[in-house]
């Protein structure tokens, strides 16, 4: 057989090293070929992870035992013997970039795989890689490429579920810094500074939100396929918005990620919302912020539950033991007394506040004249069981006032009390926001109330100007909303709105409280939709195309509005003909509807609907096992077949 | 120290003695007092009635005797609770280290389902002070009086719940009077209701209020507390209670469709399959968060304080209810918030063309439940027809309750279905009894033992619908087959049935079939089953109503259980001759469980109660092995406390 030079690259000789010319026959296998390069750099290392690449084809050449023949290699072929993972620069949702090896010879979806494997972050399919946006003016911002946690270190991912040591997996807690990392994986990212928002802000039209999607890699060919080259730059996102059976205990750093997605989503009106759930969400990141400093991350080691639930047992048992003894104290519950003002705005009046002596007991406020009169009659009584507070604060000018809405037969009652200062005030108040949850002064939250709406009270106290470390208490509140309400609104009129909102959440859990974050982010109606700019079959203008876990929505581009929606559940089949880019969708009842893509290739489009597909049967199937061959035949188009 | 000792023993005498005057003023006048201590005002008043007098003037003769009865019933069950516990005492005394468990049991009728965990938690561990050694005479009794302070505190606690006379209107004019307390849900109270008329118990029963003031109705949810929104009615209120069919109240669940994709011409839906519908409640009630319906449209608003009624576009999110102010788009960054519901209800409007010259009459406000008159602080809306009230207030509903609907929804259903098949099922259940299964069906009934506890309500009336009480969202819902859920020795009431259950007919054809069995055999028909629902009260020891009951949960439950476990599979031989239909199940065999384990076994494990005292008491003392990592613990820290 005739015996021809093959010419290789082998990267370890350097970028400039002309390529090894080595003798083959057409029957020899790729395998033999590695074997061959190998020994003729006579360089000594692991080539265990290399592969071959071919240049001209844009192919990986993964399988040893067949031959150059069968391959198709000539002796015109370019080939390069280079490793299959290669370090990424990815950039996580929240937006800190870790540097990482990653396989760039499988396809995405698998690679990806690999990826949240590393990470710790289960139901890998959710996910996807992007590429970022091109950055345009870069003279200004040399220097914010911000810290890159480099974890390249880390063994390749092997098919073994990682063991976790410390309530994370092996490999991280080798080290301090790597522990470093698992922590910025697992612990929310504080408040951005409101310029980091502004910066990153832009128009938030519907056509700028179809250009993110035509970003996305092809899960079905490899990184080197699709242009990535070493030390590049991808997104690591959540790509489908259907999460699927989370649990807090082993999803940290899945549940930590998803909220910084959404928390970066709201705070860039990526999804829009109204200024009643901004303030809630502000809230919510406040909470979760000041959480996250002093409940560390809930650690996933079994053990370590058994542990907890242990504790768990003790403590309730425990508190059964005293309960005789919490029960007498709730009887002699504890009462506030103090001289306050009262004002209650009635039309045509216009009487100041009026000082009287004031008891807090129960959840009821009653007042007298004075201290030596307490033992009388008061000269109102009023229950706040089922009313509203809400602050009315000025700490630069001393005001501390609560103003109440006591709801009554005849309608709400409005009543403001004046407090002196801010403790007597953050005590008064905390005592109203259980009264009118129907919970009394005895009740456990009382004290953590008390700090909370200190801190709160806090924020005012610093100026807009510190706003650059985000540490311990000083949070200015333009961190929490968007662009938009830091134009509405000063901090300090924001404060009092968020703190209204953040009376509801203050007592939740570290948990409960980016649980609650991502419910109200999945209930807001634009929640889940990804846009794609198309134009159907016989029309002449440019129409948007949402693609939603359930349903394709179809949204005219001048006024905004949904045109039609299709659910996918009536959708009989969808064809993709590659050569004119079409997509051809078949729903019941003889609907059939034709697009082409504009904004975005037409494969990504087949691979949304095609990824909700295969998103749905996963709820039936329990088992963790990946259908990797089910999510290729339904995303992979011409190629998977 | 003996201070207290002795101050607790008098405060418990005198608790007793307030109980035993109690009985006998209750024997004298039937004046709804709960025990009570000194102190508690406005403790109780009764609702539909100007005042206490006149409503016990208002009552009829039958509701009288069934007031009576029910506080009867209050009476003997807590004197039947301090029997016992003092036999507790008496029995557990000379065991030495007293678990202060069945004190703690006590506490359960009053405690929610919490305690439940806690106390049974409770139970695997040694007791906390004396060690398992043998315990010396000044320990055994401080741990008593811990108990007396304890069953003191218990029913300083019980004297504490709050309880209203309640008249209900029922459909036909007519108007039943039930007790309510404080922690009966409105499903609860339902129950008791179905009893008391014998209607079908369909899932559109509801219990509504509706204030003639402001010419409104709610239907209150099935997981409210009645006697709390009750509580704010002022006292010359007029309002009533009534309990009525309502289409409206779960037709979002029968059809999600028209709510959903209400967008969509309405004869396409129309018959939409099923399998769709339940995809459509699955996407929108079983995910993370629950999806409200994106309802948008032009509604009225009355303005505040006027008159007029102006047109606005309005939009409904998770988050409360928005308009678009005039010039702008319907951008969320532009929406306009009118109401978040968090502290509203809201109600249905009657005849507001009139009242307020609303546009059309299809108008519903929101509004705080204490709000009782007309105000500033209500919102009115108009709707142009019917379908879209219903569209909105549904909707606000879904986006004020969540789930929560939905698992009422799926309680009702099972109660619902169960009640339809509740005829077969006396038959099914004395055949199940004679084969040999009770005891994967004693599991299944301890599987979810703990929620219950509370529930489980008198252990008469209830179990004779043997579908688990319908509150539990927790449980996989069982009873849509009849084979399983009856545990037959569940029922007491099943002594009456029992024996009928002889020349029963079986009525296997509609499942639907409502209620009251159809009377259409031709054997002479005994009494049908509802009665038997209605018969206990009458002639058994009056059953402990629903929050004292539990009391009963723990201890007596014995003795009715065996009558109750036994009597089904004798007779089962006539019967299927005569049956000769439908359901004709294996041949009856003499019951394998045996007499005496049915007596006792099986009545213990079904109730799934935490298991009883002195059963508990026993293992403790032998060894401390437990097993169970807590117990480990536990003796563990012991040892080294004596140490």
């Amino acid at each position: 057989m005739a015996v021809w030079d093959l010419s290789i690259t082998v990267e370890e000789l350097g970028p400039e090293a002309p390529p090894l010319k080595i003798s083959v026959t057409s029957d020899l296998h790729i395998g033999g070929v590695i074997l061959k390069v190998v020994e003729k750099s006579q360089i000594k290392q692991d080539w265990s992870d290399h592969a071959l690449w071919w240049e001209q084809k844009q192919q990986w050449l993964l399988k040893p035992s067949w031959t150059l023949d069968k391959c198709g290699i000539h002796a015109d072929a370019r080939l390069c013997l280079t490793p299959q993972h290669k370090p990424l620069r990815l950039i996580l949702p929240s937006g800190i970039s870790v540097r990482m090896r990653v396989c760039f010879s499988s396809p995405v979806f698998r690679t990806i795989m690999g990826i949240c494997k590393l990470l710790n972050i289960r139901r890998p399919e959710e996910l996807s890689l992007l590429w970022p946006v091109e950055e345009k003016k870069k003279k200004k911002d040399k220097d914010v490429e911000g810290e890159v946690y480099d974890i390249t270190r880390a063994p390749l991912p092997s098919s073994t579920i990682p063991t976790l040591a410390n309530g994370m997996p092996a490999f991280f807690a080798e080290a301090p810094d790597t522990e470093a990392v698992y922590k910025m994986l697992a612990i929310s990212q504080p408040p951005p500074a409101p310029e980091t928002i502004a910066k990153l802000y832009r128009s938030t039209n519907i056509m700028e939100k179809a250009q993110i999607n035509s970003r996305w890699m092809d899960s079905s060919r490899s990184l080197l396929q699709q242009g990535v080259k070493e030390n590049d730059k991808l997104i690591l996102r959540f790509k489908y918005y259907t999460f699927h059976n989370i649990t807090p205990q082993t999803d940290v750093v899945r549940l930590t990620q998803l909220y910084e997605q959404a928390r970066w989503a709201i705070l860039l009106e990526e999804i829009e919302c109204t200024e009643e759930e901004m303030m809630v969400f502000a809230a919510l990141q406040y909470h979760i912020g000041k959480v996250s400093v002093t409940e560390q991350f809930v650690t996933s080691c079994p053990a370590m539950e058994d542990l907890d639930s242990a504790l768990q047992c003790l403590e309730v048992k425990m508190e059964g033991e005293s309960s005789a003894d919490d029960m007498l104290e709730t009887m002699t519950a504890p009462e506030l007394h103090d001289y306050l003002k009262i004002f209650r705005p009635k039309r045509l009046t216009l009487k100041g506040y009026k000082q009287y002596w004031f008891t807090f007991k129960d959840t009821t406020i009653s007042y007298y004249k004075s201290k030596e009169e307490s033992s009388k009659e008061p000269i109102q009584q009023m229950n706040l069981k089922g009313c509203e507070v809400a602050p009315d604060v000025s700490v630069a000018g001393q005001k501390f006032c609560i103003r109440l809405l006591i709801p009554g037969p005849e309608g709400m009652n409005e009543v403001y009390l004046r407090c002196e200062h801010e403790q007597q005030y953050s005590r008064w108040m905390a005592a109203c926001r259980l009264a009118s949850k129907g919970k009394t002064l005895a009740d456990s939250s009382f004290s953590s109330e008390v700090q909370s709406i200190q801190s709160f009270l806090a924020m005012q106290k610093t100026t807009p100007s510190n706003n650059t470390a985000q540490t311990d208490e000083s949070i200015n509140t333009h961190s929490l909303v968007s662009p938009r309400y830091q134009k509405k609104y000063k901090p300090k009129q924001l404060t009092p709105k968020i703190l209204e909102a953040y009376q509801n959440v203050a007592q939740l859990s570290l948990t409960d409280a980016i649980q609650k974050f991502l419910q109200i982010w999945q209930a807001l109606p634009d929640f889940g939709l990804s846009y794609i700019v198309v134009r159907f079959k016989g029309c002449r203008k440019d129409e948007v195309l949402g693609i939603a876990n359930n349903r394709l929505i179809r949204i005219d581009l001048s006024v905004g509005d949904v045109v039609k929606t299709w659910r996918y559940n009536t959708m009989r089949q969808w064809n993709v003909n590659w050569d004119i880019k079409q997509v051809a969708i078949e729903f019941d009842g003889n609907v059939n509807i034709a697009f082409s893509c504009v904004t975005a290739d037409c494969k990504i489009v087949h691979e949304y609907i095609g990824g909700y597909i295969f998103m749905s049967t996963r709820s039936r199937e329990q088992s963790e096992i990946l259908n990797e061959e089910l999510f290729h035949k339904l995303t992979g188009g011409h190629e998977a077949l | 120290m003996d201070d207290i000792d002795a101050m607790f023993s008098d405060m418990l005498q005198e608790m007793d003695l307030l109980t035993q005057s109690l009985g006998a003023e209750a024997e004298s006048a039937p004046l709804p007092k709960p025990p009570s201590l000194p102190d508690p005002p406005e403790m109780n008043f009764s609702i539909g009635f100007t005042d206490l007098n006149a409503s016990l003037h208002d009552l009829e003769d039958n509701d009288l005797d069934a007031l009576m009865a029910d506080l009867v019933a209050d009476i003997s069950a807590t004197e039947e609770k301090f029997a016992t516990e003092r036999d507790t005492f008496k029995e557990s005394a000379p065991f030495a280290p007293v678990p202060s468990q069945p004190q703690s049991n006590f506490s359960l009728p009053a405690s929610t389902d919490t305690s439940k965990p806690a106390t049974s938690s409770n139970s695997t561990v040694a007791p906390p002070p004396p060690p398992a050694s043998k315990p010396s005479k000044e320990e055994l009794e401080e741990q008593i009086k811990a108990d007396k302070i304890k069953l003191a505190l218990e029913k300083l606690k019980e004297a504490k719940v709050k309880k209203l006379v309640v008249k209900v209107e029922i459909t036909d004019g007519s108007s039943k009077t039930l007790m309510v307390d404080e922690r009966q849900t409105v499903r609860d109270v339902m129950e008791t209701l179905f009893e008391k008329t014998h209607c079908d118990c369909n899932v559109d029963w509801c219990v509504c209020e509706t204030n003639p003031d402001l010419q409104t109705e709610r239907g209150f949810e099935d997981h409210e507390n009645l006697v709390e929104p009750l509580s704010t009615w002022t006292r010359d209120t007029e309002n009533k209670v009534l309990f009525q069919e309502k289409k409206y109240k779960y037709e979002v669940f029968r059809n999600p469709q028209n709510f959903y994709l209400w967008k969509k011409d309405k004869a396409s839906l129309k018959d939409m399959k099923d399998k769709d519908k339940e995809q459509l409640l699955e996407e929108n009630f079983c995910g993370a968060s629950v999806i409200v319906p994106d309802l948008e449209g032009v509604l009225y608003l009355k303005e505040d304080g006027k008159k007029s009624w102006k047109q606005r576009y309005f939009l409904l999110r998770a988050s409360g209810l928005y308009y678009s102010p005039k010039g702008k788009t319907k951008a969320s960054r532009d929406l306009v918030c009118l109401v978040q519901f968090d502290n509203v209800n809201v109600y249905f409007c009657k005849e507001y063309r009139n009242k307020y010259k609303a546009p059309t009459d299809h108008c519903f406000i929101l509004k705080h439940p204490q709000i009782q008159k007309e105000s500033q602080y209500i919102k009115y809306l108009c709707c142009d027809d019917e379908w879209s009230m219903t569209l909105w207030v549904t909707g606000i509903r879904i986006a004020k309750y969540g789930k929560q609907l939905y698992d009422n929804y799926k309680a009702a259903v099972r109660k619902a279905a169960g009640s339809a098949i509740w005829a077969n099922r006396t038959i099914q259940a004395s055949s199940n009894a004679s084969t040999p299964s009770p005891t994967p069906k004693a599991k299944a009934a301890n599987g979810h033992a703990p929620q219950h506890a509370v529930e489980t309500k008198g252990p008469s009336n209830q179990t004779s619908f043997p579908p688990p009480p319908p509150s539990m969202d927790i449980l996989p819902p069982p009873p849509p087959d009849p084979m399983l859920p009856p545990p037959p020795p569940l029922a007491p009431p099943a002594p009456p049935s029992a024996t009928k259950v002889n020349n029963f007919p079986p009525p296997p054809q509609l499942p639907k079939s409502s209620f009251p069995p159809p009377p259409m055999d031709d054997l002479p028909p005994p009494p049908p089953p509802p009665e038997d629902a209605e018969l206990p009260p009458d002639f058994l020891p009056p059953p402990p109503p629903s929050f004292t009951s539990s009391a009963g949960d723990m201890l007596p439950p014995p003795p009715p259980d065996p009558i109750g476990s036994f009597p089904p599979p004798p007779p089962a031989p006539q019967n299927f001759a005569s049956a000769g239909g439908p359901p004709p199940p294996p041949p009856p065999p003499p019951p394998p469980p045996a007499p005496a384990l049915a007596a006792t076994t099986p009545a213990g494990s079904v109730r799934k109660v935490a298991p009883p005292p002195p059963k508990r008491t026993t293992p403790q003392l032998a060894a401390p092995s437990g097993g169970d990592f807590m117990s480990e613990l536990m003796t563990a820290m012991q040892k080294k406390r004596t140490q």
